[in-house]
C-alpha cells in the first residue's frame, strides 16, 4: 500500500506546475473576490486535490501498464484501498489549504472568521467525498474517457429520477422543500454527525462496487 | 516450480490449451510466433487474466490461493507492460523499496549505472534497449526465486540482447534453485540460455525438449522422392514436400547418418523443427 502511495505522489508532482497554477487561483480568487467566494476557494481546491485520484487511474492504465501493476506484490483489493485512501489524503490536504487561505483572508480583512465560513468548511468536505464516491466505480469500469462520459450519463439519470420524484410528489401532494426545511432545522451536531456518517456509507458502499469492479478486471 | 496442467483459455478467436512444467534450477524457454499464446500464458500465471478451466501450481501451491507472499518471490517482465512512462527510475526506486522486503537497492542502482540508464529522465523517453534493461534490472533485484520473463529481448539488438542474456546467467549462477520460464521469438536468444523448451503454435504445446538433444540429435534429411520411398520411417517426426523431393524432420540423426550415408542431412536447429513441427506433415 505505501508503494503505491509513493508512485501516486511521484505522478502527482509529474503535474505541481498545473497545482500551483490551481493554487494561485485559488489565492488570487480569495483575494480579490468578495466573501461568495469562500466556498468557491475551499470547494475549488478539494475537488481538484480528490479528483487527482482518478488521474492517478488514468495513468496506471496508460500503455498497458496494469498488467505490470499487477505483477507486483499488489492486490486489487489493496490497489482500491490505496486509491480511496489517496483521493481522500489528497482531498482532505487541499481542503485544509482552502479553509486556511479563507481563514487567513477573513482575519485579514475582518479581523475575525465567521461562523458561515467554518460551517461552508465542514459541509463542503463530505460533499468531495461523496462525488470521489460515486466518481471512483465509473472511473475503474470504463476508464478515462468513456468514464467521463458514463459519469455524465449517470448525472443525466439523477436528474432525470429527480425530476421524476418531484413530479410524483407533486401529484400526491406531498411538500418537499417543507421536508427539506424540517431536516435542515434539525440540531446541527445531529445533522453534523448524519451527514458523516452517511458519507462513510456511500463511500463505504462505492469502495465495495469498485473491488467487485476490479476483481473482475482482466489485463 | 511452476506447474500448469490442461489450461485451457478461450477467445472468439483464439483458444489456449497448455500444460507446462518449470523445474527447480532449470532454464524453460517458451518459443512460438507473434500471436501464438506466449503472453497469454504468462498472464494466466500471473492472474492477470483468469484461465477457463485446467490447474496451475506456483511454488508448489494451487495458483488460486497464492498470495502477495508469493509474490515477492517472482520477477516478472512483461512484453507490453512495464512502470508508468511518466516516472523516473529515482522515482520507482522508492516504490521497490516499499512494495518488495528483499529489494537490493545499492546491486539495483549499481545495474542501472553498469549500463549507464539515466536515472532523473523519464522512462518514457528511453529508447527500446534502456526500457528493456530497466524491466529486467528491476525482476532481478529483489532476491526472486522465479523470473517470469515474456519477450524480455523484443526489439533488441544483438548485442544489447547479448547482455541481458548475461545478466540472466549472473542471477541464475547466485543460487542453483532459482527457475525462468523466457519466451522468445527469437530462438538464438534460447538456443544458448534454456534447459528446455517448449514451442508454442496457434495456442497448442506442440513440442518439448531438452535443448541439448534438441541440438545433438535432431536434424533434417532433404531426400528424393526415391530415398523417401525406400527409408526407415519410424524416427521421421514431420516430412515437408519440396522442389528436390522431401525434408524431414528426425530425433534420431545418429541412425540416419549410419544407416543411409548418402542422403543428406542437415543438423537441427530450433528454428528449423518450430518451422517443421508447426508446418510439416506427420508420417
Amino acid at each position: 500500500m505505501k508503494g503505491l502511495l509513493i508512485k501516486d505522489l511521484k505522478l502527482l508532482k509529474v503535474q505541481k506546475n498545473f497545482f500551483l497554477l490551481i493554487l494561485c487561483i485559488a489565492i488570487g480568487t480569495a483575494i480579490f473576490a468578495n466573501n461568495t467566494s469562500v466556498s468557491f476557494v475551499i470547494g475549488f481546491l478539494s475537488f481538484v486535490g480528490t479528483l487527482f485520484t482518478l488521474s492517478s487511474i488514468s495513468y496506471d492504465e496508460f500503455d498497458n501498464g496494469n498488467a505490470f501493476l499487477f505483477s507486483l506484490p499488489i492486490t486489487r483489493k489493496s490497489y482500491v484501498a490505496e486509491k480511496y485512501g489517496f483521493g481522500m489524503i489528497l482531498g482532505g490536504s487541499f481542503w485544509v489549504f482552502g479553509t486556511l487561505i479563507v481563514i487567513l483572508k477573513e482575519i485579514i480583512a475582518n479581523k475575525y472568521v465567521s461562523m458561515d465560513t467554518i460551517i461552508a468548511a465542514f459541509i463542503i468536505l463530505p460533499i468531495v467525498f461523496v462525488v470521489l464516491a460515486v466518481m471512483m466505480p465509473f472511473q475503474l469500469k470504463f476508464g478515462g474517457e468513456k468514464g467521463r462520459i458514463a459519469i455524465i450519463c449517470a448525472l443525466m439519470i439523477v436528474f432525470i429520477t429527480g425530476i421524476i420524484i418531484t413530479k410524483i410528489a407533486n401529484a400526491l401532494q406531498i411538500n418537499l422543500s417543507s421536508i427539506f426545511n424540517q431536516i435542515a432545522a434539525l440540531n446541527k451536531s445531529i445533522l453534523i454527525l448524519a451527514i458523516i456518517v452517511v458519507t462513510f456509507l456511500v463511500l463505504f458502499l462505492s469502495y465495495r462496487i469498485s473491488l467487485s469492479i476490479m476483481k473482475k478486471k482482466e489485463f | 516450480m511452476l506447474k500448469m496442467e490442461h489450461v485451457r483459455k478461450n477467445y472468439k478467436s483464439f483458444s489456449l490449451n497448455c500444460s507446462l512444467e518449470v523445474k527447480s534450477g532449470y532454464v524453460t524457454g517458451l518459443i512460438g510466433k507473434n500471436g501464438a499464446g506466449k503472453s497469454t500464458i504468462f498472464k494466466i500465471i500471473l492472474g492477470l487474466i483468469t484461465k477457463d478451466s485446467g490447474r496451475i501450481s506456483l511454488f508448489d501451491k494451487d495458483i488460486q490461493i497464492t498470495d502477495d507472499q508469493d509474490k515477492q518471490n517472482l520477477g516478472v517482465v512483461l512484453s507490453d507492460s512495464g512502470f508508468s512512462g511518466y516516472l523516473s527510475i529515482n522515482d520507482i526506486v522508492p516504490v521497490l523499496e516499499h512494495l518488495y522486503e528483499h529489494f537490493d537497492k545499492s546491486a539495483f542502482l549499481k545495474q542501472i549505472q553498469r549500463f549507464g540508464l539515466p536515472q532523473n529522465q523519464k522512462i518514457k523517453e528511453f529508447s527500446t534497449g534502456m526500457k528493456a534493461k530497466l524491466k529486467i534490472i528491476t525482476a532481478i533485484s529483489h532476491n526472486a526465486k522465479f523470473l517470469l520473463l515474456d519477450e524480455p529481448t523484443a526489439g533488441l539488438d544483438v548485442t544489447a540482447r547479448d547482455e541481458l542474456l548475461d545478466m540472466l546467467r549472473e542471477f541464475m549462477e547466485q543460487d542453483e534453485t532459482r527457475s525462468i520460464l523466457i519466451s522468445s521469438h527469437v530462438s538464438t536468444d534460447l538456443e544458448t540460455l534454456c534447459d528446455d523448451l517448449y514451442m508454442i503454435h496457434e495456442g497448442n504445446i506442440i513440442f518439448h525438449e531438452d535443448t541439448d538433444v534438441l541440438l545433438s540429435d535432431y536434424a533434417l534429411l532433404k531426400i528424393t522422392p526415391q530415398q523417401y520411398s525406400d527409408i526407415d520411417k519410424r524416427y521421421i517426426l514431420k516430412s515437408k514436400i519440396e522442389n528436390y523431393g522431401y525434408r524431414c524432420l528426425t530425433n534420431q540423426k545418429q541412425y540416419y547418418l549410419e544407416n543411409y550415408p548418402k542422403i543428406t542431412i542437415e543438423n537441427g536447429t530450433i528454428d528449423q523443427v518450430i518451422t517443421m513441427m508447426s508446418g510439416g506433415a506427420e508420417i
